[in-house]
C-alpha cells in the first residue's frame, strides 16, 4: 500500500466534503435534527400519566356515596400531578360514546344503590368501560384505575375491620374466645381481608436515559445512511466523472483507493458522531462518550456499512439506483435492527435481525458496553462476529470493485 | 529509439472487433497524429496505452520495454474530458495527482507557472481552454517521456485552440514524444510530424502529411458553396463527395473535365452557387479517397 496515495485520496475527499453544501447537511445537520427531535419528544423527565376518566353516578343520601369516591379520585396526585382528569356524564350511553370517540380513556359507572351498599357493608359494584383498540394505552389506563380501586378496597377493608373489632371488644365475652385474644382476631381478620401485602422498595438502576439511548441511535443512523451512501455515491461519482479511470491507471492500487475512501469516510462520520455527542451534552445535559472498545465497534460497523454501500454501488453502477437500494435497506433496518427502537420491544420475528444483522449486533453491543457498563468479555463474541462480517463484506466489495473497474466504458 | 512499437494489436468488445490488428511505430521526439473519425478505434487504442485497458492479442513496447504498470509511468495521458475535481482548486488538483503518482511537489509550482494556470481557482470555474491546460499539466506531473493527447482541442474556440497548439509545439521543442489522437485534420496538419490514418480498427496509411497528401496528388478538390440542391446526383457521379456546413467537397481526377459537369448537375437541380474553387487535397481528402467517407 502506498501511504502517500492513500493520504492524497483522504485529503481530496475531505476537501470535497467540506465544500459540498448538501453533504454537510446530510452528514451533520440531518443527524442533529434526529437527536433534537427524538430527544425533545422522549428525552425529558416524564411526568406521571393523567387518565381522562368519565364518571356516571346517581345522587344518593347514604353516608358514603359514589360522589365521595369521585371526589377522592379528583384529589389523587403523584408528584403534584392529578392522576385522574374527571369528566361527569349524565348517563351511561353518552359516557360510552365518549370512550368510543377517544374523548376519554375510560368510563366508570356507579350504578344506583352503590352508596347504600357500601354504607351498609355490602358488596358494591362498579362498571368500567375501556377502549382496547390501543393495547398499550389500555394497559396503562386499566393499571391506573385498577390500582386506585385496589388501594381504595384495602382502605375500606381496614375501616370495616376496625369497626368489626370495636364491636367484638365491646360485645363478645372474654371467655368465649378461648385462648384467642382480640389481637389474634385482628391479625386473622387483616389476613382475611388483605392476604398479601406488596411493599415497594426503590432501587436506583443503571438504565440509560432516553437521551443516551438516542445518542447511540444517532451513531447507528450514521452507519446506516451516511457511511453507506458516502462511499457508494462517492465512488460512482468518480466513475461518472472519469477520475476513477485515471486513478486506476496510476500506480495506486485498488486497495490504496479503497483504504483512502474508507478512511476519509470514517473521519467524516467520526467528526459527525463527535458533534452529535457534544450537541446532546450541550442541549440535553447528558450524552454518551464511547470507550476505546466502543470506538473499535463503531469502526468495525462502519467498515461493514461502507463495504455494503460499495458493493451496492459497484453492483448497480448508478447513483440513483444506489440511493434507492441504500434507502430500501436502511429504512426498515432503522426500526428492525433496534436502532431507534429498543430491541427488547421488537416483535419476535424482528429480534433475530437486531441480534444477528452486523449493524444491529454492533449497536446492541455498543449499548451494553457504554450504557449498561457490561464487561468487555461479554461483548467479545459480538465483536468477533461484526469483525468477521465486515471483512467478508469488504472482500465482496473489492471483488465487485475490480469487476466494475474492468468494465469501465 | 522507438518511443512506441505496437504489433498486431487486437481488441474486441464482445462480438465487436474494435482493433483489427494495429501495427504502429512512433519515433522518440516526434509528434505523431492518429487521425480518424469517431468510432475508428483511436480511443480504444489510447485507453490500452494509457489506462491499462486489456487487449486480446498483440505486443506493445514503450521505449523498448513491454507495457506494464511499471512502464506505464513513461506515458503521460491527457484525456478529452477533464480529470480535475470540480470542488478542488487548480493547485489542489495538481497536488492530488502529484501525490497519487508520487511526483515531486515542486513540479506543481513549475507547471502552474509554465501553463499560466490560476492556482487558487476551483476547477469548475475554469474555461474549457484552461481545463485542457490543467489536464495537460496533470499528465506532465511525473515527467513522462511519451505524452498521449486525446482530442486535445475538441470543443475549444479558435483562440483557445491556437494557444493549446502553441503549448504542444513547445512541449515538442523540449524533446517530448507526443501521440495525438484527433479527428481534426487541421490539428494533425498543424502539429504532426507523421500521421497514421485509422479507420474501422485498422491503420490504413502512415506518413508525413505531405506523403499522405501525395496519395491523392493526382486529385483535385472542387469546393462549392451556396444554396445547394441535387448533391445526391453529384455524389452518384463523383463518389468522393462530402457535404459539410453548406460546403460541397468533391474529389476528382481531373478538375478541368469534372468542373463543368458538377456545375451542370447542381444548376439543373435548382442550386444557387455562390462560390466555386479548385484546391490542392488535404488530409481529409486523403481520408476520403482511402475510405470513401469523411472524417466526421
Amino acid at each position: 500500500m502506498k501511504a502517500r496515495a492513500i493520504k492524497a485520496i483522504i485529503g481530496k475527499d475531505l476537501r470535497e466534503t467540506r465544500r459540498e453544501k448538501m453533504t454537510i447537511f446530510w452528514i451533520f445537520v440531518f443527524p442533529l435534527m434526529w437527536i433534537t427531535l427524538l430527544g425533545g419528544i422522549w428525552g425529558g423527565h416524564s411526568p406521571p400519566i393523567t387518565v381522562d376518566l368519565g364518571v356516571v353516578y346517581f345522587n344518593e343520601t347514604a353516608a358514603f356515596t359514589a360522589q365521595d369516591v369521585v371526589n377522592i379520585m379528583e384529589n389523587v396526585t403523584m408528584n403534584n400531578v392529578h392522576v385522574f382528569n374527571i369528566a361527569r356524564y349524565p348517563n351511561e350511553s353518552s359516557g360510552v360514546d365518549a370512550v368510543r370517540t377517544g374523548r376519554i380513556d375510560a368510563l366508570l359507572v356507579f350504578p344506583r344503590g352503590f352508596g347504600e351498599n357500601v354504607s351498609s357493608g355490602l358488596q358494591a359494584r362498579v362498571y368500567v368501560y375501556f377502549d382496547r383498540s390501543d393495547p398499550q394505552n389500555y394497559q396503562i389506563v386499566s393499571g391506573v384505575i385498577k390500582g386506585f380501586f385496589s388501594e381504595f378496597e384495602k382502605e375500606m377493608s381496614e375501616r370495616k375491620l376496625n369497626i368489626t373489632l370495636s364491636y367484638m371488644e365491646k360485645y363478645i365475652p372474654a371467655n368465649l374466645a378461648g385462648n384467642f385474644t382480640i389481637d389474634d382476631f385482628r391479625r386473622y381478620l387483616i389476613g382475611l381481608a388483605n392476604p398479601l401485602e406488596l411493599e415497594e422498595r426503590e432501587v436506583r438502576g443503571e438504565s440509560p436515559s432516553a437521551i443516551q439511548f438516542y445518542v447511540t441511535s444517532f451513531i447507528g443512523i450514521q452507519f446506516l445512511f451516511a457511511t453507506m451512501l458516502m462511499i457508494g455515491s462517492g465512488t460512482l461519482e468518480e466513475i461518472e466523472h472519469g477520475t476513477l479511470r485515471r486513478i486506476a491507471a496510476s500506480p495506486a492500487t485498488a486497495w490504496d483507493f479503497l483504504a483512502g475512501k474508507m478512511l476519509s469516510t470514517f473521519i467524516v462520520i467520526t467528526v459527525s458522531i463527535l458533534i452529535g455527542i457534544g450537541y446532546a451534552k450541550l442541549v440535553f445535559g447528558e450524552t454518551v462518550f464511547p470507550s476505546a472498545l466502543g470506538w473499535l465497534m463503531i469502526f468495525l460497523a462502519a467498515v461493514f456499512s461502507m463495504s455494503l454501500g460499495l458493493a451496492i454501488a459497484m453492483g448497480t453502477r448508478s447513483i440513483k439506483a444506489t440511493n434507492a437500494i441504500v434507502n430500501l435497506i436502511s429504512m426498515p433496518l432503522l426500526f428492525l435492527a433496534g436502532i431507534v427502537i429498543p430491541a427488547s420491544i421488537l416483535p419476535e420475528w424482528a429480534k433475530p435481525i437486531a441480534n444477528y444483522f452486523p449493524l444491529g449486533t454492533a449497536l446492541k453491543s455498543l449499548r451494553l458496553l457504554e450504557l449498561y457498563h457490561r464487561p468487555a468479555s461479554e461483548i467479545l463474541p459480538s465483536i468477533a462476529w461484526v469483525a468477521g462480517s465486515a471483512f467478508g463484506m469488504l472482500l465482496i466489495a473489492v471483488v465487485l470493485y475490480n469487476w466494475a473497474i474492468k468494465r469501465l466504458g | 529509439m522507438k518511443a512506441l512499437v505496437i504489433k498486431k494489436l487486437k481488441k474486441s468488445y464482445g462480438d465487436f472487433l474494435a482493433l483489427k490488428g494495429i501495427d504502429l511505430e512512433v519515433e522518440e521526439g516526434e509528434v505523431f497524429a492518429l487521425l480518424g473519425p469517431n468510432g475508428a478505434g483511436k480511443t480504444t487504442l489510447i485507453r490500452i496505452l494509457a489506462e491499462g485497458l486489456g487487449y486480446d492479442s498483440g505486443e506493445i513496447l514503450v521505449f523498448g520495454e513491454p507495457l506494464t504498470k511499471g512502464t506505464a509511468r513513461l506515458i503521460g495521458y491527457a484525456p478529452q474530458e477533464s480529470v480535475a475535481y470540480d470542488l478542488l482548486t487548480v493547485e489542489e488538483n495538481l497536488h492530488f495527482y502529484a501525490d497519487l503518482y508520487d511526483a515531486p511537489r515542486e513540479r506543481v509550482r513549475k507547471l502552474i507557472s509554465e501553463f499560466s494556470l490560476p492556482a487558487k481557482k476551483k476547477a469548475r470555474e475554469l474555461s474549457g481552454g484552461f481545463k485542457r491546460r490543467l489536464n495537460l499539466a496533470i499528465a506532465l506531473l511525473y515527467e513522462p517521456r511519451l505524452l498521449i493527447l486525446d482530442e486535445p482541442s475538441a470543443g475549444l474556440d479558435v483562440p483557445s485552440r491556437r494557444e493549446l497548439w502553441s503549448l504542444i509545439r513547445k512541449l515538442r521543442e523540449e524533446g517530448r514524444t507526443i501521440l495525438l489522437a484527433t479527428h481534426y485534420m487541421e490539428e494533425a496538419e498543424a502539429l504532426a510530424d507523421r500521421v497514421a490514418i485509422i479507420n474501422e480498427g485498422r491503420i490504413i496509411a502512415v506518413g508525413t502529411p505531405d506523403e499522405l497528401k501525395s496519395l491523392a496528388a493526382e486529385e483535385s478538390v472542387i469546393h462549392v458553396e451556396g444554396i445547394l440542391k441535387g448533391t445526391e446526383l453529384v455524389r452518384e457521379e463523383f463518389p468522393r463527395t462530402i457535404e459539410r456546413e453548406g460546403v460541397l467537397r468533391i474529389g476528382v481526377e481531373e478538375a478541368k473535365t469534372a468542373l463543368p459537369r458538377v456545375v451542370e448537375l447542381l444548376v439543373e437541380a435548382g442550386s444557387e452557387i455562390r462560390t466555386i474553387r479548385v484546391e490542392e487535397p488535404t488530409l481529409e481528402d486523403v481520408f476520403l479517397k482511402l475510405t470513401g467517407r469523411g472524417l466526421e
